[in-house]
């Protein structure tokens, strides 16, 4: 125990004084969230904008138009049409003739056809105007935001809580004698291995657990974005997030002996596709996944992390999170015994 | 050329590496592309994507379904709260709509008849509470003697408006494949400055060695030759992996070549590599830590095209996020993207800005050098 103790204080000053690793854990995921928020704000902050309508002074239409609350009405002349309608100032134009001018589709253009159309149907119905009460609302709101776009922080998150992947490839090129100085050193040691290795496992894990932390503290406090509103099983999703990216880390270590320069490679390739699948870089990708592979996103871990925290957390469901924690400590344990399997009675005639 | 089959002997080694990255991106790119939603030319409603859980089913709850089908497409839902948010929160429906058992005779009283789940922030949302709201006015217009007249109401709905779509410049006809080329080649800015920063990194390493280094200065190359030399090993290999992308777009779409500008996009995509390739000649003359090479390769590449409109359309982000884009070749290279290209001239303020940061990196890649052989 004494032993194990000793090892982490080592290797955790080894790890925390390594350029790659204050980058990767710390600064990087940092940097990350700024471009995010920077690219991200003013979508985040959308609100409902009302729709611009055009329209020339004779319009007999007018009056009823100015009593809508969500359109805009601009008076402008024939000639002017074209213009706005191509510097956007107007989404469409209503002629007298309740005809329309638009430039393109789209759903602002879709409702101001729709809002002309109820006025001629209105006449088509042919009712006393006292029949239509305008005030009477059939429907009851229920509220749900629609925010695909923060599952791109979600992702960000998921990610770098598996980047303890770095610290697992460097502690298993530390116990290998055919790829690290200390290794040979080690491997002529009465020293146990797998003390080691579990020593580098449990400074993997804590130190990229204290990188985390500083990321959901700057994106809540600096960024001032609110992720996580229920704590007990966000943390539970991250720690085994963690726990696989040691993991991953370990066993892409242990599994060739390709340079550290190569792995480090390989490393960010995986965590980034996998976060590419999961919607960091586009959360359609997410959706189109959902809809034609489900499959994909319950086996890929990084999906598993992005998903159960945005439902804990903006949903408030947690059904899927037993299944999510059960499939992660089944990758855990299969990478560990694997990469156990690879580093177990390794002799060396010469190095 | 003694550097020069040096360093492609190098790259060769690490083929294996190389392209695997050149590989997941390329997949990358085509799930990117595939995931974008086709538009037409001529107007067309906008229809939404709505689920409608009916536990009425009434005469009158059914022809509220058949007009909203009418006008929106219907996906599939199922009576579950956490399903329903989902769906919303993810963009997959715009709205979920439930019709109460009693729902006749709430529609009578005026009351609050229907449970409608939709984010309140979107216009879609205000478009499909107008469609029921006008359908149940009209209904209860027509409501007399206890009876509601159904086919009047669905005669007076027939009636439509004409909407004009004014003539537009464009050129390019098929929006879908336009849109498919757009957001391919826009893609492979990300992948091209992230995969030429990392995988030229790594063939580099291999000169960075100190011994290496010091025999190399003594030995009888220019430095000019020297530098002439390694740029040409890099440009063999960025053309390869540059090459790989535009066919890759030809593979996939060969048949719509004609529908589209593809000289623009090969063009630019050319002038672009060119110009990321004297970036990382410059990144590997600042520095040969392979941890910096990685993580410029990673937050350079990200972070631009993130800012750049790769993965966020332009229009969608901020102006001071634009003006701040600008300082990268990467905003100019998505401009020509997006823009309509009749003839060179177009676009030629964009391309040569690209050749601009192409000529200062690679300046600037030759200073560094010098600054350190001197050293």
């Amino acid at each position: 125990m004494k032993n194990i103790f000793r090892n982490c204080i080592y290797q955790g000053k080894n790890l925390f004084r390594d350029f790659g690793f204050s980058f990767w854990s710390l600064i990087y995921p940092l940097i990350m969230a700024i471009f995010f928020y920077t690219a991200l704000s003013e979508v985040l902050n959308s609100e409902l904008e009302n729709i611009n309508v055009g329209v020339d002074s004779e319009n007999p239409i007018v009056y009823i138009l100015e009593e809508i609350d969500f359109l805009n009405i601009h008076e402008i002349t024939q000639d002017e049409i074209v213009k706005k309608l191509d510097n956007e100032e107007i989404d469409g134009f209503i002629d007298r003739d309740l005809n329309i001018k638009v430039k393109e589709s789209g759903i602002n253009q879709t409702i101001i056809k729709e809002v002309v159309e109820q006025i001629k149907q209105m006449e088509k119905l042919n009712r006393p105007i006292e029949n239509y009460d305008f005030e009477a609302d059939y429907i009851l709101d229920r509220n749900q935001k629609a925010n695909s776009l923060v599952i791109i922080f979600y992702s960000l998150i998921a990610m770098v809580s598996t980047y303890g992947i770095f610290a697992g490839i460097e502690t298993v090129s530390l116990i290998q004698a055919n790829l690290s100085n200390i290794g040979e050193r080690l491997n002529i040691t009465p020293l146990r291995k797998s003390k080691f290795l579990l020593a580098g496992v449990i400074v993997a894990l804590f130190l990229n657990l204290f990188a985390n932390g500083i990321l959901i503290i700057f994106i809540k406090y600096a960024l001032k974005i609110n992720l996580f509103n229920e704590i007990k099983y966000s943390a539970i999703l991250l720690i085994m997030g963690n726990l696989f990216g040691v993991a991953l880390g370990v066993f892409i270590g242990a599994s060739n002996k390709k340079s550290s320069n190569v792995k480090t490679l390989i490393a960010i390739a995986i965590t980034l596709a996998l976060s590419f699948l999961s919607g960091m870089m586009n959360p359609e990708i997410k959706v189109m996944i959902d809809e034609n592979a489900p499959i994909l996103s319950r086996i890929n871990p990084i999906s598993i992390i992005t998903n159960n925290l945005y439902r804990i957390n903006l949903l408030e469901s947690t059904k899927s999170v037993g299944e999510g924690i059960l499939i992660l400590s089944i990758y855990c344990i299969v990478l560990i015994f694997t990469s156990y399997i690879f580093l177990r009675r390794k002799n060396y005639d010469s190095i | 050329m003694t550097v020069f089959k040096h360093f492609i002997k190098i790259a060769l080694r690490n083929k294996g590496v190389i392209l695997s990255y050149t590989i997941i991106f390329l997949i990358l790119s085509i799930l990117n592309g595939s995931g974008n939603v086709q538009r037409e030319s001529n107007f067309i409603e906008t229809r939404l994507d709505i689920g409608i859980i009916d536990n009425s089913n009434s005469e009158l709850s059914n022809s509220l379904k058949d007009y909203l089908k009418e006008k929106n497409n219907i996906i599939d839902t199922k009576l579950d709260e956490e399903y329903i948010k989902e769906q919303i929160f993810l963009g997959i429906a715009d709205a979920i709509i439930i019709i109460p058992e009693d729902f006749d005779e709430k529609v009578i009283n005026k009351e609050n008849s229907i449970q409608i789940y939709n984010d309140d922030r979107k216009t879609e949302s205000l478009q499909i509470e107008n469609q029921i709201n006008k359908f149940l006015t009209f209904i209860n217009a027509t409501y007399e003697n206890g009876e509601y007249d159904l086919k009047d109401v669905k005669l007076a709905l027939d009636k439509k408006t004409e909407v004009e779509l004014v003539e537009s410049d464009n050129k390019e006809n098929n929006r879908g494949v336009v849109d498919w080329f757009k957001y391919y080649y826009n893609f492979t800015s990300y992948v091209i400055m992230a995969i030429y920063i990392a995988a030229i990194g790594l063939v580099m390493t291999d000169f960075t060695d100190e011994n290496i280094g010091s025999r190399m200065k003594i030995s009888s190359k220019k430095f000019l030759q020297f530098n002439k030399e390694i740029y040409l090993g890099q440009l063999t290999v960025a053309g390869m992996i540059t090459l790989i992308f535009i066919l890759g777009s030809i593979v996939l779409k060969g048949k719509y070549i004609g529908e589209v500008n593809f000289e623009k996009y090969v063009i630019n995509v050319v002038v672009f590599s060119f110009s990321i390739l004297c970036l990382t000649f410059l990144i590997n003359n600042i520095t040969r830590n392979k941890f910096i090479i990685n993580a410029m390769s990673t937050v350079l590449s990200l972070g631009t095209s993130f800012m750049s409109g790769v993965m966020v359309p332009q229009e969608v982000l901020g102006e001071n996020v634009l003006k701040i884009a600008k300082f990268f070749p990467t905003y100019y290279f998505v401009k020509i993207n997006e823009m309509t290209v009749n003839s060179f001239l177009d676009m030629k303020y964009e391309i040569s800005m690209q050749l601009l940061f192409a000529i200062v990196f690679l300046l600037m890649g030759l200073y560094f050098n010098k600054v350190k052989q001197k050293a």
